[in-house]
């Protein structure tokens, strides 16, 4: 190895022999290297097999950015193979020389951000936090433990996003309740709490109607949507001491009429959300949607939902297409329990809808995607019977043959 | 801070907080990440119905930055600690956003960087075979986290069986008994909020040579 005077700004090129080692796995070094000529091979052994696996460092490639940048050993070891050349870096003459080309950095970020994506899945799926959380749930526990220590201003904040996120959610009525309750400057009432949701603070079932769906209790009759009930029930009032939904849902719009809504400007959507008929709107979905973007297709879904026009024909529809679409955003965002809840709302709202028997199809769906397998086939079999005949029922048979096979 | 933004950007995606205001709260969906321009923000999370400070993050640091790679809600909750000056970026703007600003790409790639060890570092502890083992690399990952202390001696880790046990992926009451049965051999001592580890080079070395041994 031989060191040679620098390159322009001082930047060191060294020159090594073949079979040489840059440096090994476990080295503690800040440097960072170009290869200006020459092979050189990275070997590193993989984490989950134990493998070892190498790779070819291109002409002009960077290697050593990640351990370097990041401060930590080497995970790979670095060998020449024929005469080669590379420029040695420190970190601050890599940042220089890359904040002169933002597309480097761009590149660079991109592999570093699906490698990440990657490990933490990895992480996840190692864990075994498949299981479902409800963050809704989570979110609300922690209004109750920030009232409960008399951090008023944080509980709101929680309560507050809990009713922006989740209006239709289990607690939207209680977090309402406690939001009125703190600015009325009521302490936390004693049988907040604090270590659960438990029975003392859980809010009153939801109103009549609303189907209990449960993703851990085994299968049971009740977790079915009585289909026939539903349009009566619906109109019927609400029991025991919480507000209706719809009546929840107009109190809300009052609570949240003085305040921007937040989430619309801030995403940069505010071309789409100007243009405000529901079949701008759902082309708008259709688009985002289309390009994988859910969380934007799922705004403007809600939007739709949310302007209520089911005059015509054509409205009426796209209404309930909403839901239906609202739903599958859910899905694709890893949502099932929010997925469930638009999906049931289809079955539950619109009997008679072109919508129905693609909802329960994709019930099917999520229950399949969380591993219940009894259930999954349970809504498979409806679309299976249902008529007249199309694609989806042969689309369910495959479903249930499949499940069945496992 | 070098960044060099300019005023329009500032207008753009300025936002600011006043002292002991969440930025955003663990659990709520997350689509922004914001980078610190001036103030402290505290991160805390909720582990047993309890408050616990992650970390404290200052004038150039970046937060919320998962949010880039995908749609989870927030795993910490942020808190201005003073006034606080923050750019918020949403996702989508992403790509533009790091074609005119190498800087703050930079910034990400650090971060990353680090991030990305980090998560493999936990992940090669996941990927253990028996508890014990998984307990005693946890221990091991901690001390070599921090630079200050000498592993050749004995060490003392702020660290509960909480902790422990998270990082480990066991439950609470196998972690603790793994940490008993340290503790009884005396190769550890436990105290409430901290471990002190008799010989971490030992634990390393015995970590390091069964990790080898798991493929062969």
């Amino acid at each position: 190895m031989s060191n040679g005077a620098g390159g322009p700004s001082g930047i060191i090129t060294r020159t090594y022999k073949s079979g040489s080692i840059i440096y090994f796995e476990g080295d503690k070094s800040e440097y960072i290297y170009i290869l200006k000529a020459g092979k050189v091979f990275l070997t590193t052994i993989k984490l989950d097999t134990g493998e070892e696996y190498k790779e070819e460092v291109r002409q002009g490639e960077f290697f050593g950015v990640k351990s370097a940048l990041g401060k930590y050993p080497r995970e790979d070891t670095a060998q020449t193979m024929g005469n080669t050349t590379v420029l040695v870096l420190t970190p601050a003459d890599f940042e220089r020389l890359v904040l002169k080309n933002a597309n480097v950095v761009k590149k660079m970020l991109r592999v570093f951000s699906n490698q990440l994506r990657r490990i933490v899945k990895m992480e996840r799926s190692v864990l075994g936090e498949t299981e479902i959380v409800n963050p809704d749930a989570e979110l609300f526990k922690i209004g109750e433990y920030y009232y409960k220590m008399g951090v008023e201003k944080h509980a709101q904040y929680a309560y507050k996003r809990y009713m922006e996120y989740y209006p239709d959610g289990e607690h939207a009525s209680l977090a309402m309740k406690r939001v009125r309750a703190i600015d009325a400057g009521e302490p936390a009432p004693p049988d907040i709490g604090g270590h659960d949701t438990g029975p003392a603070a859980a809010p009153p079932k939801q109103a009549a109607g609303e189907a209990d769906f449960s993703f851990d209790e085994p299968d049971q009759s009740k977790d079915m949507i009585d289909f026939d009930d539903s349009a009566h029930e619906d109109e019927a009032p609400a029991k025991g001491s919480s507000a209706s939904s719809s009546s929840l849902s107009s109190e809300m719009d009052d609570f949240f009429a003085d305040t921007k809504n937040p989430g619309l400007d801030d995403l940069g959507i505010d071309d789409a959300a100007a243009s405000n008929s529901p079949r701008e709107l759902n082309e708008s979905a259709e688009a985002s949607f289309a390009k994988g973007n859910f969380s934007m297709a799922l705004d403007l879904y809600q939007k739709i939902i949310s302007l209520n026009k089911t005059t015509g024909p054509d409205e009426k529809k796209l209404y309930e297409k909403a839901h239906f679409d609202a739903g599958r955003c859910y899905m694709e965002m890893g949502k099932p329990k929010e997925a469930l809840d638009f999906m049931s709302k289809v079955l539950r709202n619109f009997t008679g809808s072109p919508y129905v028997k693609a909802a329960i199809f994709h019930i099917g769906m999520i229950f399949e995607s969380v591993s219940q397998k009894e259930k999954a086939i349970t809504y498979y079999n409806k679309v299976l019977n249902m008529s007249p005949k199309d694609k989806l029922n042969s689309d369910a048979l495959t479903k249930i043959k499949h499940l069945q096979g496992k | 801070m070098a960044m060099a933004l300019d005023e329009r950007f500032f207008e753009k995606f300025g936002v600011e907080y006043a002292p002991n205001e969440i930025i955003f709260c663990e659990w709520e969906p997350g689509n922004e990440f914001y980078f610190i321009q001036s103030g402290n923000v505290r991160i805390v999370k909720f582990i047993q119905n309890r408050e616990k400070n992650l970390s404290v993050l200052t004038d150039g640091d970046v937060f919320g930055e998962m949010a880039i790679l995908e749609e989870q809600p927030r795993s910490a909750t942020a808190i201005a600690m003073d006034h606080v000056k923050l750019l918020k970026f949403h996702r989508d703007n992403f790509d533009t956003l790091m074609s005119g600003n190498p800087q703050l790409a930079y910034k990400l790639l650090v971060i990353f960087s680090k991030r990305i060890y980090d998560a493999k570092r936990r992940l090669m502890i996941l990927l253990l075979e028996e508890p014990q083992l998984k307990v005693m690399d946890v221990l091991v990952m901690l001390a070599e986290q921090d630079p200050h202390l000498d592993l050749q001696n004995e060490i003392s880790l702020q660290v509960t069986a909480q902790d422990v046990a998270r990082w480990a992926g066991l439950t609470e009451d196998d972690a603790q008994k793994e940490l008993t049965h340290l503790g009884r051999t005396d190769k550890i001592e436990m105290f409430g909020d901290k471990i002190v580890v008799r010989k971490i080079r030992e634990f390393q070395r015995l970590v390091a040579s069964r990790r080898k041994s798991m493929y062969q």
